[in-house]
């Protein structure tokens, strides 16, 4: 007898890979024969295998059937229906938004005009490479063996189980301790899909009918590889390039490594195109060789991109059939910056991108200058700019962009996406590697902060109504005493190779610090009996997001020796608004002057009893609320590494004393509006930077056309740091060219524009050596260009004056003839500030 | 003769004081008497009074975009041009209303 379950897949993109593997490791626990079918598609699943789940598509709303046939059918069917019931809609995540919508780059003008032919993708990868065009073919039989001759069905099958038998060997040989987070990971996937019933059925039913073992292998590796490969969701698609490392694995297993079809040895720079490529094929390349990565379907999470990620190199996905459309042995450019791939390198893209690459480097030196230097504000004080990481592979760039710590690093991904939790040694292997990256910098380690929100099937925690007021965090460290032990463990034995700090997330009670530190206190009594070492004085912490906090500050300090505001958490918390809930995200507001108010609160109470104080939420990042943060007087702000050269030029440009102020101010507000109105002025009134620099003036520069000329300006402004999108701002300016002509007559053209993209407004100036056409009012070509950009939300009126005297001042011969003979730089900055000094006479009639 | 200009361009930062340049220059050149009143990206700056208005001969928009408190002019000889006229060729423009 047989009993079965109906339901409809409550997952908005569908019964993705994650999912899929909680379900199957429930359907697993039972000796039952578990199917799960699709009634849309009449997909009939094996439940106890991922691929077979993920293979069904089930998509959003799909009805489903779960059939249990076997002794335990009752029971198992029960614990897949709980499942169904209560896990399964807590289970997903968003799916990763692409930067740029399909087909709809914004591609740089002077490509555009010049006609270059291109093609379309998402960047994950950023950077910008060049390189002739390899192709990668999918999984295939390698030539020597379509020919080979194949044993009886019996032969093959003990042929293919001792190959699986051996590549489960080699990945668990593989799984050391040292290893980096991504790649665990991906061995941890690996293992999972070695092991899976629905590819272990497909291997038998070619070798049964007279396949061998390595055609049954390609064979299946296609059937799964195609299926996932055209599922609607990303996130199982790019589950396919997984299905063909394992395949190739088994290959190798089979046939040794003349099997591997390895890929291509690359001979010169080379740009890898492939609809598929495994994290095992991008591994196999030669890395100084590999400029670029253009892929078919590859998701923004897979394993390869994460990959291409950590060893940077630029890469492009979703590029619909680019291994037909570009030509193998052509040059061509990976642009991941503006999303394109050029497919030929006329002469307009070489000299655009060569310009780009200019630019490039001319920014990265001009941000050194901030990043290798600690951040001080302009009147000298001091604010560490520490980085957030989630992995191992992040701290490396985020130290060379500039960071001065870790301010937060995230432990759950070496939790998630696997069936049993990383050993002590696994966890040791990667904060020994952070400590040591680290190179005498602090780095916080956040113990596990999970919850009914982030599933990890083997902690097998109950679902909960409202997970971000249940048992997460800390909360969860006694009934799970076996994982926090390990973890702190394998932290305070790193700790002996480099300052390595740790904090618990999620702490409301002194209570539950004091547990904790009985806990620590335990392993390091142990660690000592046994003569390992660490470091005694390590710093323990807490999180601070939970609002009670604020109020036991002083007990806390005698316990505790750092804390790092999670503003994320606590706006919710305090405010009491689900920031994740549309119908009340206007009430999420970080600068409320109520929370101000608590912040100021707890950073002084904590400054007062002697301890630290960092913050790592989304605040830190907001460029606005920077002046509030610096006027706070927080010892450190942690944010994403790509946001810390940034950060740090920005926090010297505030005035510690000035924020204060403006801090005062605003804590005293009664409503939020007031204090965006307090910011307005705030901005409004701040001296900033000056409209013109030197770096600004080109002088008898070599523009080649009129969309050269103005672009140069526009890059002069974003190596200075005024604009972090050129694209943008030379978007806007020809936006208003298009209006009508700014060239002026006289040889004069006044270019200008109002967009966000500046981060302050600019005057920049060309005097080109050659004249170009503008197509001016009186038809003559344009020696002369000065360029106006102000920003659209917060135009500065002192600046708006100085344009404004700026535009009138050009109406007359003389201003302009000075502008035409000034020698320098300098010199033509000294002449238009002394004619364009706002509290100058105004020029009337 | 006594004249008063509004000028007014799309994004507000150049034009609009460019065309109040010229209209300024070459009135006093001329031998007229003008006030000229920017709306540009600083919103409106020399405002026209009412006295001002009342006894001007004639008012021009050099505008590209719609004149804000149109309704001061409403009994007015009003003679319009785009901005683009009245920084290229601002003798023309006032060549027109004194004809």
């Amino acid at each position: 007898m047989a009993v079965e379950y109906t339901f409809q897949c409550p997952l908005p993109n569908g019964l993705h890979a994650r999912p899929a593997s909680q379900l199957a490791a429930v359907a697993g626990r039972f000796a039952c024969e578990l199917q799960l079918n699709n009634e849309r598609t009449g997909t009939v699943a094996n439940a106890k295998s991922i691929l077979a789940i993920v293979s069904a598509h089930i998509r959003f709303a799909d009805a489903c059937v779960i059939r249990a046939a076997g002794a335990d059918e009752a029971a198992a069917l029960a614990a897949l229906r709980d499942f169904v019931e209560r896990m399964l809609p807590e289970g997903d995540e968003p799916l990763p938004v692409a930067r740029t919508g399909p087909g709809e780059p914004r591609l740089p003008r002077a490509l555009r005009t010049a006609g270059t032919s291109w093609l379309a993708g998402t960047p994950v990868s950023g950077g910008i490479g060049q390189g002739i065009v390899v192709v990668i073919g999918g999984l295939r039989l390698p030539e020597a063996l379509v020919s080979a001759p194949t044993g009886s069905p019996q032969e093959e099958q003990r042929k293919l189980t001792a190959a699986l038998t051996s590549a489960r060997t080699a990945l668990e040989r593989r799984l050391t301790p040292g290893l980096g987070m991504v790649e665990a990971g991906i061995l941890h996937a690996h293992l999972a899909m070695v092991a899976d019933v629905a590819l272990q059925e497909k291997l038998d039913e070619f070798v049964a009918a007279g396949r061998s073992a390595g055609a049954a292998v390609v064979e299946a590796g296609r059937f799964f590889a195609d299926r996932l490969g055209q599922a609607e969701s990303a996130l199982v698609r790019e589950r396919a390039a997984d299905v063909q490392d394992v395949c190739l694995q088994l290959l190798h297993e089979l046939y040794g490594t003349g099997a591997r079809d390895g890929g291509p040895t690359l001979t010169q720079p080379s740009v890898v195109v492939a609809e598929n490529l495994s994290p095992h094929q991008l591994l196999a390349l030669d890395r100084r060789l590999l400029r670029g990565l253009v892929l078919g379907y590859a998701g923004t999470t897979s394993h390869t991109v994460v990959l291409a990620r950590s060893f940077d190199v630029p890469t492009l996905v979703g590029v619909a059939d680019a291994a037909r459309r570009l030509t193998v042995g052509n040059e061509i450019i990976v642009d991941a910056h503006h999303g394109i791939v050029v497919a030929e390198v006329t002469p307009a893209a070489r000299r655009f991108y060569a310009r780009e690459e200019r630019t490039r480097r001319a920014r990265a030196e001009q941000l050194a200058r901030f990043t290798q230097v600690p951040a001080l504000t302009r009147d000298g004080r001091r604010l560490q700019i520490a980085a957030n990481v989630a992995t191992i592979e992040e701290l490396a760039p985020a130290f060379a962009g500039g960071a001065e710590g870790v301010g937060l690093f995230r432990t759950e991904m070496l939790f998630l996406d696997r069936d049993r939790p990383p050993s002590e040694e696994e966890q040791f292997g990667v904060y020994v590697q952070a400590a040591k990256t680290a190179a005498g910098r602090p780095v916080i380690i956040r113990t596990l902060d999970i919850g009914g929100d982030k599933p990890a099937a083997y902690l097998n925690l109950r679902p909960e109504a409202n997970p971000f007021l249940g048992q997460r965090g800390v909360r969860l460290y006694p009934e799970q005493a076996r994982l926090f032990n390990e973890q702190t463990r394998a932290i305070l034995r790193a700790s002996a190779f480099g300052p390595l700090w740790v904090m618990v997330p999620m702490i409301a009670t002194l209570d539950e610090v004091r547990w904790v530190k009985a806990r620590l206190a335990e392993v390091q009594a142990d660690l000592a009996a046994r003569g390992v070492a660490f470091n005694r004085k390590m710093p323990m912490g807490i999180m601070l997001e939970v609002p009670s906090i604020a109020f036991i500050l002083e007990p806390l300090c005698r316990e505790v020796d750092f804390f790092s505001i999670g503003t994320n958490d606590l706006t919710q918390y305090f405010l009491a608004v689900d920031r994740g809930n549309e119908n009340v995200a206007d009430l999420y507001r970080a600068r409320h002057p109520a929370l101000l108010k608590l912040l100021d609160m707890v950073v002084r109470g904590i400054h007062d009893s002697g301890r630290w104080v960092g913050l790592c939420g989304e605040m830190g990042r907001d460029r606005r609320s920077l002046p509030l943060l610096v006027g706070l007087g927080l010892d450190e702000i942690s944010v994403a590494a790509a946001d810390v050269p940034g950060l740090k030029a920005a926090v010297g440009q505030l005035d510690a004393a000035e924020c204060r102020r403006l801090f005062e101010a605003a804590a005293a507000c009664a409503t939020a509006a007031e204090v965006e109105t307090l910011l307005d002025n705030f901005y409004r009134q701040a001296a900033g930077q000056p409209l013109l620099e030197e770096s600004f003036v080109l002088l008898d520069v070599d523009s080649g056309d009129k969309t050269e000329a103005i672009r140069d300006i526009i890059d002069a402004f974003h190596v200075a740091g005024r604009t972090d999108d050129p694209q943008a701002v030379e978007d806007a300016v020809w936006a208003r060219e298009e209006v009508y002509t700014t060239g002026l007559g006289h040889g004069f053209a006044i270019p200008h524009c109002k967009t966000d993209a500046m981060a302050a407004p600019a005057v920049g100036v060309a005097r080109l050596r050659e004249p170009l056409a503008w197509g001016s009012v009186d038809g003559q070509p344009v020696r002369m260009v000065l360029l106006l950009a102000v920003r659209e939300s917060d135009p500065q009126d002192i600046h708006l004056r100085v344009l404004a005297q700026l535009a009138r001042r050009l109406m007359h011969e003389d201003f302009r003839a000075h502008l035409l003979a000034a020698r320098d730089a300098a010199e033509m900055i000294d002449y238009l500030t002394r004619e364009l000094n706002p509290g100058g006479a105004p020029s009337s009639p | 003769m006594k004249i008063v200009a509004v000028t007014a361009c799309p994004t507000g930062i150049a034009h609009t004081y460019m065309a109040a340049e010229q209209l300024e220059k070459t009135a006093k050149v001329l031998g007229h008497q003008i006030r000229v009143e920017t709306q540009g990206a600083m919103g409106i700056e020399n405002e026209l009074s009412a006295a001002d208005i009342r006894e001007a001969e004639v008012v021009i928009f050099a505008v590209d975009i719609d004149v804000e408190k149109r309704e001061r002019f409403s009994a007015k000889r009003i003679v319009q041009v785009a901005v683009q006229e009245a920084i290229r060729n601002p003798k023309a423009v006032l060549g027109k209303i004194t004809a």
